[in-house]
């Protein structure tokens, strides 16, 4: 697993720098295999980190355009989205990365896998 | 005129008139696991009746173009829209030897055709989007060329809604409005070109393509398949009926499910949308006649191999509609390909929230194609030879009596 250390936030989301580093990709494809790899204590603390900011980072993202180019706009939009695809995993899947009694996931090709955003 | 705005009253069946005019014995599993009637269906089926290939909207703009694959027709398509703005469909085949005129990788590959032309990379000849031979390079070297009939072979194609058709057949039987009958009034009026944001998925399926078809068709499965992605989904019913010629739809109506944590943020987000929340004032007036708040969607099978599921926003939060195809690759092997549409996202919120509805809308499809490949395997065991379907599979029974229909000729 590669972390984004470079991953400028919005003013007032520097705490999510950790989050972001470990999970904020631009594309599909990328953020999906990163939560191939993930375990229920990842997902967990995924969790734990976003559930009490996800509201403040969608009121900011509501400010930003739906493609945005500045980065830190584009990074927090990134982490929305990471944690868009990971939450389920918590909070519907036990933990598990996969859906569970689920076809294999990895067959399934989205269009738009390698797009960013 | 008073026809296209009488109501559609003459579709709609109650559940003990399905059962008198469909029947309720078990279907025969046949048509699914022989190969013959496989090489049938090619022929009598998907050579002859109109299928979904494109949107408008995938193409916007004059010399925009897509390849489609089409093994059910042993061939590879073109379609573009020319600089007239109509869209047209060939067979991606160079009229020189026979070379593809727009190579491709994959099943479906999008493109532009520069000047309103496409040109083969084997010698150059040079085809307009009007489907017209337009140059040939060392034309004289020819000792007969007739380059007006060298136009590439155009294929029958209409649009309903913005949803592309072709029909394989030189002389269609009937025209796109004609097959498509009550259907589009029923469908008709929504806005279906609004909602341009699309997230395709595809997987290649090792079933026979009913299998993944009828897995689809039914509402039968939810609580069970879907314990996981949609959970404590309270309240299902799947009822107004209707019967279309061979097409057929009805209603998935649900109070709702429990939404987790995150679920309820992005849901709200969208539901506080005007662009994005539930919309049932748009549905067309046959559909949910009386305006029920629980309505979900509107679960159609368009024959031989579309579903759109129409949802208007009250379903998965958002989400204007979504459609199902599945193309026969061989007997045993389909294409499924499942587009989730939403109206363009204004702001980075809605685009993440929009994410989170596709990506469990994905996980749900994740959840329905589990079954396919071991159905397909059941099938094939020969273990049994028939379906039991109850009411809610009644799309299922009346897609397989059209099937036998077309089959036996009695229907073209
Ligand atoms: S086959 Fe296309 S130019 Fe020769
Ligand atoms: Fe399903």
């Amino acid at each position: 697993m590669t972390i984004l250390n470079d991953l400028i936030l919005p003013a007032g989301f520097e705490d999510l720098a950790p989050v972001a580093a470990r999970w904020a990709r631009p594309t599909e494809n990328e953020r999906n295999a990163l939560r191939f790899e993930a375990g229920a204590a990842d997902f967990a603390a995924f969790r734990d980190a976003m559930a009490p900011r996800l509201e403040a980072l969608l009121d900011y993202l509501k400010d930003c355009p739906p493609n945005p180019e500045e980065p830190a706009q584009r990074n927090a939009l990134m982490l929305a989205c990471a944690y868009a695809e990971a939450a389920p995993h918590h909070e519907l899947y036990g933990g598990s990365a996969e859906v569970p009694f689920s076809f294999d996931a990895r067959r399934f090709v989205p269009d738009h896998g390698n797009d960013p955003l | 005129m008073l026809k296209d705005t009488a109501p559609l009253d003459h579709i709609r069946r109650t559940v003990p008139q399905i059962r008198e005019e469909l029947g309720v014995a078990p279907v025969s599993v046949k048509a699914i696991r022989d190969p013959q009637i496989y090489e049938l269906e090619k022929e009598r089926i998907f050579r002859k009746v109109w299928l979904k290939v494109a949107t408008g909207w995938e193409l916007p703009n004059p010399g925009d173009y897509k390849v489609k694959e089409m093994p059910v027709a042993d061939t590879s398509i073109l379609v573009v829209r020319g600089k007239d703005g109509r869209i047209r469909a060939y067979h991606n085949v160079c009229t020189h030897r026979g070379n593809k005129v727009v190579p491709n990788k994959g099943f479906e590959t999008f493109g532009r055709a520069r000047a309103n032309v496409v040109t083969c990379r084997f010698h150059g000849w040079v085809f307009g989007t009007d489907g017209a031979l337009r140059s040939v390079p060392m034309e004289e070297g020819f000792g007969q060329l007739d380059k007006a009939c060298l136009g590439l072979r155009e294929i029958a194609c209409d649009e309903w809604e913005g949803f592309v058709f072709i029909n394989f057949d030189p002389e269609p039987a009937q025209s796109l409005k004609d097959y498509l009958g009550d259907f589009a009034r029923l469908f008709g009026g929504y806005p279906y070109h609004e909602s341009t944001t699309a997230f395709r998925y595809s997987t290649v399926l090792k079933c026979n393509w009913k299998v993944a078809l009828y897995a689809f068709s039914e509402g039968y499965h939810v609580p069970t398949i879907h314990a996981g992605s949609l959970p404590g989904f309270r309240g299902i019913e799947h009822s107004d009926f209707k019967l279309i010629g061979p097409h057929a739809s009805s209603t998935i109506y649900g109070a709702g499910m429990d939404a987790a944590p995150s679920t309820q943020m992005f849901a709200g987000l969208l539901h506080g949308s005007e662009d994005h929340r539930p919309r049932p004032d748009q549905l067309p007036a046959d559909i949910n006649p009386t305006r029920r708040a629980d309505f979900q969607f509107e679960i159609p099978n368009i024959f031989p191999n579309l579903l759109i599921h129409l949802a208007s926003g009250c379903g998965y939060p958002g989400m204007s509609f979504f459609t199902h195809q599945f193309w026969p690759l061989d007997h045993g092997t389909t294409l499924w390909e499942g587009i989730n549409y939403f109206r363009p996202a204004k702001n980075a919120a809605e685009r993440a929230a929009q994410m989170h509805v596709n990506a469990l809308h994905r996980n749900a499809w994740l959840e329905d194609t589990a079954t396919m490949e071991d159905t397909f395997t059941g099938i094939m065991s020969g273990a049994i030879d028939e379906m039991q379907l109850m009411d809610q599979e009644f799309l299922i029974r009346h897609a397989a009596l059209t099937l036998d229909d077309y089959l036996a000729g009695t229907l073209q």
